[in-house]
């Protein structure tokens, strides 16, 4: 294969209109203009792979990565044997598979362009949390836009950087780790993800740092037929301990869209690894993520996952747990609306004697909204002193509402141990009786009840995002009731 | 059996080929068209349809391998002598023993209640005489749990079963008793039994599923249970085939309103077995009562797939699956609660617990719910561990040896499926049964 | 005469230790206290007696009429005499409680040797009349569902049916009401005896004043700080444990 060269490949580009031209940009809750300096145009095939990994000025070895990767995409079927016939919706080749605002990720506040920091404004990102933007990595569509707290970070030693430039400045460390822990064909969308990566995060953190603060990313949708493709890989080295908190939130356009996001997590011995998820996409993004975490001795992944838009969200987060006494926990908040469906759960991989998994999910189905909760608990060959304990609650606001469960477990053994319960409830009546009793509305005294539903698992959030949370859930159960 | 053939089978039909299905039609070709011709349809059914796949959700975690078609054949008849037929021990109302698909032993039921309308005879008999009946009832379920082209193969190749009519109001204490044996290398047996429960009827049914000797069976059987307004059914089946057994069994309930039905599966025997439990709840204030008990030893798989369909307000389920594990066996238990848009106030509980007892053993737990009713009170729940080892110490501390102490606590696990049983005799016979598979006699 | 006598016991929880060095000797016929705070080792050094696997022995021994017992099995201790009664009684659902103790009853017996249902079931119904327990009990489930009352008149009617030769009766007074109390401590000093050796593990005097102990043991960080006569109790409940704390814990 020869090599490809940024001036090979005209860019494709230019032959193609200006995505957000022509549209209403009123129409879009958090929409702007931008004009976008680099575009893989829509559809997907080899050409797209090869225009992306030219401008991202590529080593060969990404290239190829990336064009296998390709062939996996589409030589696997839709995972409609289980999931639901909903992916079929998908049109591939109406998707945008890459843009940039432009190639350098920006370092520091004066040179975020103004329009980005418009968008900020526009999501209500409050002002002291604008300050604290020094440690925000925000992803600006394909790219990482703003990055600062890699200053701070740097001087322990830690590598915070954007995926494009973790590929080109430790291309050793990367490639170590890089589509280790969930490989390319691991299912159809981790396939496509490793074809048109770019954005997302790299973080290293050296043996035995503790960083203080969490690291923090927003990424964001905003161009109508626009798909996004992150790829983060984060290692913590033994010893280490580390946060990453993401946000997401998307302008409102009307024909879907698709994200596909890849997450890896390495724990090495000893090592700890926290990673936040609040996730509130607008109702046509198909949200097809991947995330997985592998815990060496000792080790601790935890992931805080809480779903609350998108027209469908399939994640399931997973931890292997590759070493002795590794615990694994993913705490799972979903809320589908209506037209939504949040089909999430975890997977936990016990590899390891004396490994303890947990899961706690929770759901709320609103209107016609559904919620599906899918589990994979495997404790294989002769292990011993491994647990798993596993909690699923769904509750159903309205007569209409939907929810599912599906867990699978396997167990072999005698030694180990597994748990797994689950419940379907509505809100109670005599609580929301109690609270009306007490001058509430219904909504009110609705929305008091769906948020002591998940009250336990919201405290696991940071601050701020637990407050989100809560408005957010408010917003959502605005017109649940009467 | 012919001479081994030369040319290779298709492994989707193995050894129940076109020739095979013939001689079968041929020889109940006395039984009424209707059903001839559901036999014939099923048989197009059981060709067209392939074999489980590696990717079919219903099928995961079972072993694919391990169901193969072929070394079977439709065995000779037998008599009753050469079953080997031990008795269990309980009063009966009635018994019907039949053996590779025929009838060949009875105690009928007592003229009283013959005279009450009460029926309990083979389904040839039912399908000369009362047609209508059998022909709204037998096989009206169609299956959805994975199993359908066995389900097709066994009212292809259905000779014979049990009937079980009981006319309004009438209650029988004792249990009317069915044993069905294979018998004879390679037999395949094809065991129905068919229960219709009028409006307040109160009865118990069970089914002995039995092999003369320890050659390679194949049992394929299905059992329907239609619980009318009212009418309380305990169904019990004891499956103890040859470890060489491969078995698929597949059982319909349908509850009418405030029906209860109580159905008991003790798992014991066969080398594969697949069971497939479908409940319908289909008016209000049904109940069904879905109880299995597994002793899974060697190399046995036990694969339990159930199903608890809500279609109605106001119904109620209860599905309790224990699975006791040792050797290298391997169990799989998938179940699913469904309950329908309108099935307000839907009570569902599904619970499946593994004890484990060996290293080697493998439990899968597949516990499933689709909710689409939101004043319900739904509920699951999966464990799989092993002897609890606080309970042991407690034994051990008043001088229990830890064989004993175990021995205790494994029954005692048991004991809360068996408990929900309210019929001593019948108890007591089924932890017979249990103890014979954990000390089986030299 | 018996003899129990726990020699210079160190105990730990996995790396924790727990009893750090307790001696004390118990004869038949004798009914000991040991008294001291949540989270002394009290509870520890009972279960580490009857050989609970979650504790291991790191030193010391315990020895039954001379012959030490730290290389036996839990039920070869029960069987040669000890009995602990249990803070927290396991619930055994599925487990008749009929069942249960025939089985305990006839591991005591020898080789071959069948138990007696008639006399066993007298005595049982005697014993079962003596704590008040109503005979439908027999056919419940081990403590399953039981209340904290019933919990521990079970422990004490096994107990009685095992006659062994030294109770360990850890807490055996919490959770009960006054009444309960009362029933269990007459059921206790109805078997107390000249063959019976006592070693009640408490938090509280009150129980005391029901069983009136020969000597009263007080136990802090997993050693035993003072012994005395069942004055101490007194004096202990008077002072409380910042009395033990202060001033007989040496600095």
């Amino acid at each position: 294969m020869s090599d490809v060269t940024e001036t090979e490949s005209a860019p494709i580009a230019d032959t193609v209109d200006n995505p957000v031209s022509g549209i209403d940009q009123t129409a879009g809750n958090f929409s702007y203009k931008v004009d976008y300096e680099f575009d893989a145009g829509t559809g997907l095939s080899e050409k797209t792979v090869r225009y992306i990994s030219t401008v991202k000025k590529e080593a060969p070895w990404i290239l190829e990565f990336r064009l296998n990767a390709l062939k996996q995409f589409l030589a696997k079927p839709m995972p409609t044997h289980w999931a639901t016939k909903d992916l079929e919706n998908i049109n591939f080749d109406k998707i945008r598979y890459y843009l940039s605002s432009g190639q350098k990720p920006k370092r520091t506040w004066e040179e975020v362009p103004d329009d980005i920091k418009k968008t900020f404004e526009r999501l209500g990102v409050p002002e002291h949390e604008r300050k604290f933007l020094a440690g925000v990595e925000a992803q600006f569509d394909s790219e990482a836009a703003y990055s600062n707290i890699k200053d701070i970070v740097s001087k322990q030693g830690v590598i915070f950087v954007n995926s494009t430039e973790g590929l080109r400045e430790h291309p050793e460390l990367f490639r170590k780790f890089f589509g280790k822990v969930i490989p390319t064909g691991d299912n159809k969308f981790s396939a496509l993800n490793s074809a048109v990566f770019s954005g997302g995060s790299f973080i290293y953190v050296p043996k035995g740092v503790k960083v203080a603060q969490p690291l923090q990313a927003y990424f964001r949708i905003n161009a109508e037929n626009f798909g996004q493709f992150e790829r983060t890989l984060i290692i913590a080295d033994e010893g280490a301990e580390v946060t990453y908190m993401e946000g997401c939130t998307a302008p409102k356009f009307s024909t879907s869209t698709l994200h596909s996001a890849v997450v890896e997590l390495v724990a090495l011995k000893g090592a700890k690894i926290q990673y936040i998820t609040v996730q509130n996409w607008a109702n046509n993004v198909f949200n097809l993520v991947t995330k997985r975490g592998v815990a060496h001795e000792e080790a601790e992944i935890k992931w805080i996952d809480c779903n609350i838009g998108s027209r469908l969200t399939m994640k399931y987060p997973g931890v292997v747990l590759k070493g002795r006494k590794a615990r694994g926990e993913v705490i799972s908040i979903a809320l589908a609306n209506d037209g939504q469906h949040q089909d999430t759960g975890a997977k936990m991989i016990h590899a390891a004697d004396e490994t303890t998994s947990n899961i706690v999910a929770k759901s709320i189905s609103v209107g016609q909204g559904r919620s599906t909760y899918r589990g994979v608990v495997h404790i294989p060959k002769h292990l011993k002193g491994c647990k798993n304990n596993t909690e699923c609650d769904a509750l159903l606001i309205n007569s209409n509402s939907r929810t599912d469960t599906y867990p699978a477990i396997t167990v072999r053994g005698e030694r180990n141990s597994v748990q797994h319960e689950a419940s379907v409830s509505k809100v109670s009546e005599e609580q929301i009786f109690y609270m009306q009793q007490r001058g509430l509305t219904e909504g009110q005294a609705m929305s008091l009840s769906v948020n002591g539903f998940i009250n336990d698992l919201a405290r696991q959030f940071p601050m701020e995002y637990s407050v989100e949370l809560k408005r957010l859930i408010d917003l959502e159960m605005e017109g649940s009731v009467g | 059996m012919s001479a081994p053939s030369l040319t290779l089978a298709d492994p989707a039909i193995g050894s129940f080929t076109p020739e095979l299905f013939a001689a079968h039609l041929a020889s109940v070709s006395h039984l009424p068209a209707w059903w001839l011709d559901r036999k014939r349809e099923a048989w197009a059914r059981f060709l067209a349809l392939p074999l489980p796949k590696r990717t079919d959700e219903s099928w995961r975690f079972a072993t694919l391998t391990g169901l193969k078609l072929d070394g079977y054949t439709l065995p000779p008849a037998v008599t009753p002598a050469g079953l080997g037929h031990a008795p269990i021990g309980i009063a009966k109302a009635g018994k019907l023993v039949f053996a590779n698909n025929r009838l060949v032993a009875q105690e009928p039921i007592s003229a009283e209640l013959t005279k009450q309308g009460v029926i309990f005879e083979t389904l040839q008999h039912a399908l000369l005489k009362h047609g209508d009946l059998v022909k709204a009832h037998l096989l009206a379920q169609p299956p959805k749990q994975g199993s359908e082209k066995f389900s097709a193969l066994h009212t292809a190749l259905l000779a014979d079963g049990a009937f079980v009519y009981l006319p309004k109001g009438v209650e029988i204490a004792l249990p009317l008793a069915v044993f069905h044996y294979a018998a004879g290398a390679g037999a395949a047996v094809f065991p129905h039994t068919l229960v219709i429960a009028e409006p307040g009827t109160k009865a118990t049914v069970v089914d002995f599923f039995r092999s003369a000797g320890d050659g390679a069976h194949f049992a394929c059987g299905r059992n329907d249970l239609y619980a009318s307004h009212g009418a309380a059914l305990t169904y019990v089946a004891a499956q103890n085939w040859s470890r060489a057994t491969l078995s698929f069994q597949s059982n319909s309930t349908v509850a009418r309103r405030d029906a209860r039905v109580l159905a008991l599966n003790l798992h014991l025997g066969g080398r594969q077995s697949r069971h497939e439990s479908h409940s319908q709840l289909q008016a209000p204030g049904a109940h069904s009562e879905m109880l299995a008990l597994t002793v899974a030893h060697g190399t046995q798989e036990f694969d339990q797939r159930t199903l608890q369909i809500h279609q109605a307000p106001h119904t109620s389920s209860n599905l309790l699956y224990k699975n006791a594990l040792l050797g290298s066996a391997k169990t799989i238990f998938s179940g699913l609660i469904v309950v329908d848009p309108d099935a307000q106030k839907t009570d569902a509980y599904q619970s499946n617990r593994n004890l484990m007892l060996s290293d080697d053993a493998e439990a899968n737990s597949l516990p499933g719910l689709e909710i689409q009713a939101n004043d319900v009170r739904c509920t699951h729940g999966a464990t799989s561990s092993r002897i609890d080892a606080e309970q042991e110490f407690y034994l051990q501390a008043r001088g229990i040896p830890k064989a004993d102490a175990d021995e205790l606590l494994t029954f005692g696990f048991f004991e809360e499926v068996l408990s929900k049983l309210d019929h001593a005799p019948l108890h007591d016979a089924l932890i017979g049964l249990i103890k014979i598979k954990f000390n089986p006699p030299v | 005469m018996s003899q129990l006598e726990i020699k210079d016991l160190h105990v730990s929880i996995g790396e924790k230790q727990i009893v750090k060095g307790l001696s004390l000797t118990v004869r038949s016929g004798e009914v000991h206290a040991i008294m001291g705070p949540n989270g002394t080792g009290k509870s520890t050094l009972a279960k580490a007696v009857a050989g609970h696997p979650s504790y291991t022995i790191t030193s010391g021994d315990v020895l039954l009429d001379g012959k030490s017992v730290l290389p036996m099995q839990p039920d070869e201790r029960a069987r040669a005499g000890l009995f602990l009664a249990f803070q927290y009684p396991s619930e055994i659902p599925g487990v008749s409680i009929a069942n249960f103790l025939r089985a305990a009853v006839q591991a005591r017996l020898g080789e071959g040797e069948e138990l007696d249902a008639t006399g066993y079931y007298k005595r049982l119904y005697s014993k079962m009349d003596l704590l008040q327990i109503d005979r439908k009990f027999t056919s419940r489930a081990i403590n399953d569902g039981f209340s904290g009352g019933e919990k521990k008149r079970c422990e004490i009617l096994q107990m009685a049916m095992l006659e062994p030769k030294f109770a360990l009766m850890d807490e055996t007074d919490s959770g009960l009401d006054i009444d309960a109390l009362r029933i269990v401590a007459d059921g206790v000093n109805a078997l107390r005896s000249t063959n019976l050796g006592v070693l009640m593990i408490t938090h509280y005097q009150r129980l005391l004043g029901y069983i009136v102990p020969d000597h009263v043991h007080v136990m802090w960080d997993g050693r035993i700080v003072k012994s005395g006569d069942k004055s101490l109790a007194l004096e202990l409940e008077a002072k409380g444990y910042d009395w033990v704390k202060n001033e007989l814990i040496p600095a």
